[in-house]
């Protein structure tokens, strides 16, 4: 007469997971200057919001976003990266008709396998969440550095034009109204 | 006398070849062609002389009436060495230009059509897309496209060489492409495919009108992803071989479409991403693409803008002047400046920082 062997088996894992989301984008420089010049002033107007150079391009990290332009190409990139080290757990219960010989062998190593199954579907579900995690932390990043941004291309416009006023003649005035965001230069030229 | 007078007897096969020709050809509508394609019956050891001369006849007849009817008994103005030469196809190239010539690929892929049900093919057909004619591919594009008004067989045979490797299929319809290698349409701007894609700007301005109108109804975002990105690679590669070949005048059905779609009043966003109701991808970067890729079209225009800043800048002694002049008068005619400026402001609109 044969018996029924109850066979648990458990398994735990110890992984780090990462989510991420990324936009590109272009910054719409108005090329009043030559791109290496407009470049520059790019440069210099990022740096005073705390970007700093590395490998050419300016970075900067707010948290666990972050933000690299190109002064070049004018690209922005907005990376975030979301991570965090888990312990998962799974626990499968199994029938076989021996406790010790080749049945209950297979069908632990079954058991095994499709544990390591169910802890990757965990990892994956997991994986996920963080990935939404880091979408919304994006959008979040997004809605701040829009008018960050679009000061910083309206300085490096400005200064262009009055770099190219110079090259035009002498500069007799230049008023610059920062309410409306007008700016006003005569040139003799 | 009354035996030559009587008419020709076919069997159920060679019956079924000619009307699958004749739809082929565009002859014969997707209802009466339903039940053919569904039918599968043995071939014969080989099809009677009377059978052959008959497809024959409706080859060259219904692909030659496909092109007048298509656009080539308008008065166009093409480029033709490096002067525009004006008229209907056959006023403006001479007849040993405009021949075309078949090979045994059209009637081996009927037989194959007769005697098989594309949806359920046992027996494998297809021949290199380069041993085709330019009539073969011509004739394959139409099969396609009279195959896509039926219930699953185009998506069937769109892994066939014949027409997954053949520029006018992708040009006809990119979407069903969207997973195939790309291809070079280099041979498709000189010779007599040149010819044959001037009798079509009219076919095919309609084809993509009605292509950019169906996105708005497309409400899978990975779709939508992989046939803008399609429309996109296709329409690229192809403005570089018109450009290299120095055939704008080729692209004209891409700035007519753009006319069409982008010159009609209050064209926004939704008219391509409107349809989007289906669940969103969660990365933003995805979502992000997928619009990105429904404005495969627009994204085109500053290529064409350039053809236009480049056509002003040759000088009226220079070589091409009056070449130039084909693509400026186009653009002109079309307000392609108008319509530039209304592609990139929806270009900008969806990009998340706009400054």
């Amino acid at each position: 007469m044969s018996r029924a062997y109850r066979i648990r088996v458990k398994e735990s894992s110890r992984r780090e997971l990462k989510g991420s989301d990324e936009i590109c984008t272009d910054l719409e420089v108005l090329e009043i200057l030559p791109p290496e010049q407009m470049g520059e002033l790019l440069k210099k107007e990022l740096k005073e919001k705390g970007f700093a150079e590395d490998g050419g391009k300016l970075v900067r990290k707010d948290g666990d976003v972050t933000i690299t332009v190109d002064p070049k190409t004018c690209e922005v990139t907005v990376r975030s990266d979301v991570s965090e080290e888990v312990t998962l757990e799974a626990e499968r219960v199994e029938q076989a008709y021996d406790d010790v010989g080749p049945g209950s062998k297979e069908v632990r190593e079954r058991a095994k396998k499709e544990l390591a199954k169910d802890l990757d579907r965990k990892a994956k579900e997991r994986t996920e969440k963080l990935e939404g995690k880091a979408t919304e932390q994006l959008e979040k990043k997004l809605c701040d550095l829009q008018p960050e941004l679009s000061e910083v291309v309206n300085r490096v416009t400005r200064e262009a034009l009055k770099q190219k006023a110079q090259q035009l003649g002498t500069v007799k005035e230049i008023a610059e109204d920062d309410e409306t965001g007008s700016l006003t230069i005569k040139v003799e030229v | 006398m009354a035996a030559t007078d009587s008419p020709p007897a076919f069997s159920r096969f060679e019956f079924n070849l000619l009307n699958l020709t004749k739809f082929a050809v565009g002859h014969l509508p997707a209802g009466p062609a339903a039940n053919l394609l569904t039918t599968q019956l043995p071939p014969p050891p080989c099809l009677t002389a009377e059978c052959v001369r008959i497809v024959e006849d409706t080859l060259a007849k219904g692909t030659v009436l496909h092109l007048v009817r298509a656009g080539g008994w308008r008065k166009e103005r093409f480029i033709r060495g490096n002067a525009p030469a004006v008229g209907r196809v056959w006023e403006r190239i001479p007849p040993d230009e405009r021949q075309l010539t078949f090979s045994e690929a059209p009637l081996a892929f009927l037989m194959w059509l007769t005697a098989e049900k594309p949806t359920a093919a046992k027996a494998k057909w297809d021949v290199k897309a380069h041993y085709l004619t330019a009539a073969d591919e011509l004739f394959f594009a139409t099969v396609f496209e009279q195959l896509q008004t039926t219930e699953k067989n185009a998506e069937a045979v769109a892994g066939k060489w014949v027409f997954a490797d053949n520029p006018l299929c992708r040009l006809y319809a990119p979407a069903e492409f969207a997973d195939a290698d790309p291809v070079s349409f280099d041979r498709w701007v000189v010779g007599e495919r040149a010819v044959i894609l001037e009798c079509l700007q009219p076919h095919l301005t309609a084809k993509w009108v009605k292509s950019e109108r169906a996105k708005g109804e497309i409400d899978d975002w990975g779709r939508i992803r992989r046939v803008g990105t399609s429309e996109d690679r296709t329409l690229r590669d192809f403005l570089a071989a018109c450009d290299k070949a120095g055939r704008p005048d080729l692209a004209r059905f891409v700035l007519t479409t753009a006319k069409t779609v982008l010159g009609a009043g209050g064209v926004d966003l939704d008219f391509w991403t409107g349809g989007l109701k289906g669940p969103p991808p969660n990365r933003l970067a995805d979502r992000l693409n997928a619009q990105r890729a429904a404005l495969a079209l627009p994204r085109q225009m500053d290529t064409l803008q350039a053809w236009d800043r480049r056509a002003r800048s040759v000088g009226y002694f220079d070589d091409g002047y009056q070449a130039s002049q084909v693509w400026k008068q186009d653009w002109e005619s079309a307000n392609g400046e108008g319509l530039t400026a209304t592609a990139r402001r929806l270009i900008e609109q969806l990009e998340p920082l706009r400054t």
